[in-house]
């Protein structure tokens, strides 16, 4: 063993210095053609390291490296990359064997790089796995510092891993289709609610040779937002707006609301019992009932008055004539639609790439009836 | 009632012991008090090195203005103290099951807040406060920018916050929120699908303690509906400058200098938060739990 050590030390001392040659596999690596940046490649890179030396010699400044490197591989949110990268530190070097060690800061620069990756683990939300807390303990032993950040990163992690109440999937779905119903599903806040896909995406050929495209169109509408739709009054419009944003993680998607103006105060009253129209008994009784000072849960404030919204949906484009085919679709479901002007308040969205034609003013309004446009789809 | 007047006094006494400038000169300077209480320095930047007496700005104009000022606060407290609790009838104070503490329903309302982002580290994130349509609500909008500044330090970025001011009270001293008759925080949002973070200071025991925040977690959903959102106070945990704390305190609700909302979920994106009103309530149903959070000695 000795004379295998020896030789080892021989050529250690022969060779260039690690830290340059990591590097440079590291970067070779991203930036050959036919090694692909995977994890492949990754895993490679880490072993070739580790093989090397069995000091593994500037071990350190290879970690930090690969930390830095693991986004443009794709394995930041990988464990098992994490616990290969930790597999690097050399084992039981580092456990502090009294209690002066145990007190002082027993090799910094080493339990400081530990530390750092377990916080790149926590800032993806990667939990620590057994594997993690095996290598630690056997590098670094119980209660230095790497296992204190385990422990807390264990305790907190948990905690809070539900606390969402309304937790998005995560890989969200690829589908735009898939996509548009979970996110609708989730701002409709209505189990009763139905999503109505009214159009598949789709690319068609036309016979001039000219391709059109059919954008997706998937629409919400719950049985409340219906029954509010057929009492609304025909002769006030109703208005489409959008785009407004909903952001799930880091995806931002578009929907479109369509909505009535909020009824001016002299036409909300409704049905009023005239308070004479019978003078032996009251027509309506508001007791109460049960209720005391201590009872009234009431914040005292004006509640923020809006109109009341009809229907949501999204689409693959945010042009007119693509909410138009929405509304026609609407229009099976709630025929007082056909009857009631509908007007588009679009602000240019992120999604209409090109200019509008003709005027470029936000929130162009454009009044159509809705045969006129039946007519001509 | 005398009693009030000798704590006043007495606070009056020793607050200005604290920053070393007599009582009679205090009105007269402004600048002194009222400097930045916090410690981040840009990388890269010199120290401020400028000395006290160049920053004091000495005048007999403010002093006037000054007196003025806070002999109407200090006699608004003593109306107030005579009256009852919080300057309402004491029969009031106990039924009351909700309060509303911060509405917005003018430009009054807003300048109680102040709205920060990581420009202030050398960012790119934007943030603003307006009033939403017919003067309704709080719209804090601005988009978030999680690009690092390149000073050499600092290695993360991407935050927005909004957060009320501070109250002070007659003769500089510090005014509380007492909340301890309250359970709940309750919040009428409407967000864009982001996650917010609820923080409350409360007023430092030691002043070592000046960066601890209590924290919680706010989901609103997105959409075109309002919400209100829920969040009982032994929910919130400790942290101090962003960091989690390993022991576990109860928020001091009758402690509470300030509450605010940050973004920080390293999504690039405009982003906007719709705030209704923000008030307290007394929730029989949540009646379980005193702190959820571990409070046994661990393990040195």
């Amino acid at each position: 063993l000795s004379v295998h050590l020896s030789q080892q030390t021989l050529a250690d001392e022969l060779m260039p210095p690690r830290l340059s040659q990591s590097e440079v596999e590291l970067n070779s690596n991203s930036n050959s053609s036919e090694d692909a940046r995977t994890k492949a490649t990754f895993q490679k890179v880490v072993e070739v390291f580790c093989k090397r030396d069995i000091r593994r010699r500037g071990h350190v400044e290879f970690i930090y490296m690969a930390l830095k490197k693991m986004p443009e591989f794709g394995v930041e949110k990988d464990i098992a990359v994490y616990n290969k990268i930790l597999d690097v530190f050399p084992k039981e070097i580092f456990v502090a064997r009294n209690f002066i060690q145990r007190m002082f800061n027993h090799y910094p620069r080493q339990q400081e790089c530990a530390i750092e990756l377990l916080e790149q683990m926590e800032s993806y939300g990667i939990m620590p796995n057994n594997q993690t807390k095996f290598l630690l303990l056997q590098i670094f032993g119980i209660k230095s510092h790497p296992i204190r950040k385990y422990q807390r990163m264990m305790y907190w992690f948990p905690k809070f891993k539900h606390v969402n109440p309304y937790p998005v999937p995560d890989p969200l779905p690829q589908d735009p289709v898939d996509l548009a119903r979970h996110a609708l599903q989730r701002i409709a806040a209505n189990f009763d609610a139905r999503v109505v896909v009214y159009q598949l995406p789709m690319t068609e050929l036309t016979e001039a040779g000219k391709e059109s495209d059919y954008p997706y169109i998937v629409g919400i509408q719950s049985p409340e937002q219906r029954s509010s739709l057929a009492q609304h009054n025909p002769d006030r419009p109703v208005f489409v707006e959008g785009p407004f944003r909903l952001w799930l993680k880091k995806t931002c998607v578009y929907y479109y609301v369509l909505r009535a103006e909020l009824l001016p105060p002299e036409l909300r009253v409704g049905k009023a019992i005239d308070p004479e129209r019978n003078f032996y008994y009251p027509m309506v009784l508001d007791l109460d009932l049960g209720r005391d000072r201590l009872d009234d849960m009431e914040f005292d404030t004006d509640e923020v008055e809006e109109g009341p919204v009809f229907a949501m949906c999204m689409a693959g484009a945010g042009d007119q004539v693509t909410l138009a085919k929405w509304i026609l679709g609407l229009q099976e479901t709630n025929p007082i639609l056909s009857q009631t002007p509908v007007v588009f308040r679009l602000s240019p969205g992120p999604r209409e790439l090109q200019p509008i034609t003709g005027s470029d003013d936000d929130g162009e309004e454009e009044v159509f009836e809705n045969q006129h446009w039946k007519h001509e789809l | 009632m005398m009693a009030l007047v000798l704590n006043r006094a007495f606070i009056f006494s020793r607050c200005h012991q604290q920053n070393g400038i007599s009582i009679l000169l205090g009105p007269c300077v402004t600048g002194f008090i009222s400097r930045p209480y916090s410690t981040y320095r840009r990388p890269g930047t010199k120290p401020d090195n400028t000395p006290h007496w160049k920053t004091i700005n000495f005048s007999f104009q403010n002093a006037a203005d000054e007196m003025k000022k806070r002999l109407g606060l200090i006699k608004k407290e003593i109306v107030d103290h005579c009256k009852g609790p919080e300057g309402r009838s004491f029969v009031e104070w106990m039924v009351e099951q909700t309060r509303v503490v911060w509405e917005f329903r003018n430009q009054k309302d807003l300048d109680g807040w102040v709205v920060s982002s990581d420009a202030e580290i050398g960012g790119k994130s934007e943030a603003y406060l307006t009033l939403g349509k017919n003067n309704q609500s709080a719209l804090l909008y601005g988009t978030l920018n999680t690009d690092v500044p390149r000073d050499g330090e600092t290695r993360r970025s991407g935050y927005c916050s909004m957060r009320s001011k501070l109250q002070w009270g007659a003769f500089n001293q510090k005014n509380f929120y007492d909340w301890s008759t309250f359970n709940t925080l309750h919040l009428r949002v409407r967000g864009d699908g982001r996650p917010w973070m609820v923080n409350i200071y409360t007023d430092p025991y030691y002043s070592h303690q000046k960066d601890d925040l209590y924290n919680y977690f706010m989901y609103p959903r997105g959409g075109p509906y309002w919400e209100e959102i829920k969040i009982p106070f032994s929910k919130f945990f400790l942290s101090s400058r962003g960091r989690i704390q390993d022991n576990q305190y109860l928020m001091w609700l009758d402690k509470i200098r300030t509450l605010g909302f940050t973004l920080g979920d390293k999504a690039d994106g405009p982003f906007q938060l719709e705030i209704d009103f923000i008030g307290l309530s007394k929730d029989g149903a949540y009646t379980g739990e005193e702190f959820p959070y571990e409070q046994y000695k661990r393990n040195p």
